[in-house]
């Protein structure tokens, strides 16, 4: 019947699945509430507190026993890497602020206008044969006198 | 069993479910894909650089940085391609970088919101401005990275923060009674110095369980439900397959840090009073200038609107903008309909905002919130 008023057949997962969700749906809002009332606030606190009352002792033996298990073997223990930790982390800083000054001299020296030279004024391929020349000159000459002192 | 049973359409269906289920239940996603490179580490901490896709006469001259929540990995803004907002920000042409505060281990249990505010944030900045050749820069903080980039922006006013964007920040701790985490971690009930004096840090799995636990039967039954009715639907099997391990994928708190979170936040609302000191010098909202826009998801029940609206009121700047989304805590930015109204509006803010200012130009207009 239905399958011929809609062209489709029931699906009886569909509704059961709708079923669950309206179920659902009223669970988590029940859930919601609670979870957001003080009693629940002060069960989950008590709760919590009876599990660190265990289990703080416990890791105190434990880590009590392991470090010196660890000195008896001349190992490193915990503390010895967590202040290895520590101080390279200082390190690290301590680079990071080399970096920042080391960009501020470069920006500062950047920033300075070059001045060239008074000799190397002329940089033009024309200036460049004409100090050639001379300085060739200047060499020959100094060869020149060398060889008439010997 | 009998072979007509076992080659009969409906088995082989139901043993492919099972299978589909198992893999993703018991796998991890691959997430975080957009290319980046790391540019800085200080301790856990990195910077990521998103390597840019688009021509850089295309870019926006100011770089974005992300900065998360300190109790989650960061890739929740880059989960899956296509479905990153890291991603689609550096395809309009933003310099993406990313800041990763990394797992913190016993040695860090001394860490303050001191530290990540005016240690690791600022030198991360500089990197990054030193990189992007620009002496200005967009914020984007969510949740507690939310809370980091305000301390920041109020302590540093000055340090070229032209845009601060924040995701559902938990900045006004006033109305208790809204507030579930007010009520669980309220002293009467939690001692937290018991909690820190045993473990150091907050760990991961007391946080996941917080987080969790505010909405259980949602978390750990209709969840699964949600897998298992669409285990014929590979697109909803990937988007769930991956938010499922980010949400597996938690880190502890700094120790210090979480007694900050809880005693001046959540217990006494320092921030709003004017009351918080960050090494000695006081955080005054009013002292945030720059453009801001705060994005608040309207069925958050991690921070509710109420958290946010009244911190935004007393910030000094002149440009700000309250942008309301339907979608809760994750959902607004990562949720399948993020791409369609928080991404392309957080584009918009910002593309205007991110010009280069000309000497005789004028900053954006700005808008009231």
């Amino acid at each position: 019947m239905e399958e011929e008023q809609g062209g489709k057949k029931p699906d009886p997962m569909e509704q059961l699945r709708g079923m669950r969700d309206t179920y659902m749906e009223a669970w988590a809002k029940a859930m919601g509430e609670y979870v957001n009332s003080e009693q629940y606030a002060e069960q989950s606190g008590a709760t919590l507190d009876a599990m660190l009352s265990v289990s703080a002792p416990f890791r105190a033996a434990v880590e009590k026993a392991m470090v010196n298990a660890l000195q008896q073997m001349a190992m490193p223990t915990r503390p010895d890497f967590v202040s290895i930790a520590e101080r390279l982390t200082n390190v690290e800083m301590r680079l990071d602020d080399l970096d920042v000054k080391l960009d501020r001299i470069a920006q500062a020296i950047a920033k300075i206008p070059i001045q060239p030279p008074a000799s190397a004024a002329v940089h033009t391929p024309a200036g460049h044969e004409a100090s050639a020349k001379k300085s060739a000159k200047k060499s020959a000459k100094k060869s020149a006198k060398q060889k008439g002192a010997h | 069993m009998p072979p007509e049973i076992v080659e009969s359409k409906d088995f082989v269906a139901m043993q492919q479910r099972l299978q589909m289920l198992t893999k993703t239940l018991t796998s991890s996603a691959q997430v975080a894909l957009t290319p980046k490179e790391t540019v800085w580490t200080l301790n856990k901490a990195k910077l990521y650089r998103y390597v840019p896709q688009v021509p850089i006469e295309q870019r926006h001259p100011v770089p974005l940085l992300l900065v998360f929540a300190l109790m989650n990995r960061p890739y929740i803004l880059d989960l899956r391609p296509g479905a990153s907002f890291v991603e689609y920000m550096v395809k309009q042409g933003y310099d993406v970088y990313l800041l990763d505060w990394g797992s913190p281990g016993p040695e860090d249990k001394h860490l303050k919101f001191d530290d990540y505010t005016l240690e690791y944030i600022p030198r991360a900045v500089r990197k990054m401005k030193a990189l992007a050749g620009c002496e200005e820069f967009s914020l984007l903080g969510w949740c507690i990275g939310a809370i980091l980039t305000t301390i920041y922006a109020s302590l540093r006013p000055d340090d070229g923060l032209r845009n601060l964007t924040l995701l559902t920040a938990p900045l006004d701790f006033s109305k208790r009674e809204q507030l579930t985490f007010a009520r669980w971690t309220d002293e009467k009930y939690f001692d937290i110095d018991k909690v820190l004096a045993t473990f150091g840090n907050m760990p991961a799995e007391m946080i996941e369980y917080g987080a969790k636990a505010l909405k259980p039967v949602e978390n750990y039954i209709c969840n699964y439900l949600r897998l298992w009715d669409n285990l014929d639907n590979p697109q909803v099997v990937e988007s769930w397959h991956a938010m499922n391990t980010w949400c597996a994928d938690n880190i502890p708190i700094a120790g210090a840090a979480f007694r900050q979170l809880i005693v001046d936040l959540y217990r006494n609302d320092r921030l709003m009073k004017g009351e918080l000191l960050i090494r000695g010098e006081r955080v005054d909202l009013a002292k945030v200038r720059a453009n801001l826009l705060a994005v608040i998801a309207e069925n958050d029940h991690i921070t509710p609107p109420c958290q946010t609206e009244p911190a935004i009121a007393k910030m000094g700047s002149a440009d700000k903008e309250i942008y309301r989304v339907p979608g809760g805590h994750i959902g607004i930015m990562a949720g399948s309909g993020a791409c369609k109204r928080t991404w392309p509006h957080l584009n918009e803010w910002l593309a205007k905002r991110s010009q280069r200012v000309q000497a005789n130009q004028a900053p954006p207009e700005p808008r009231a919130a």
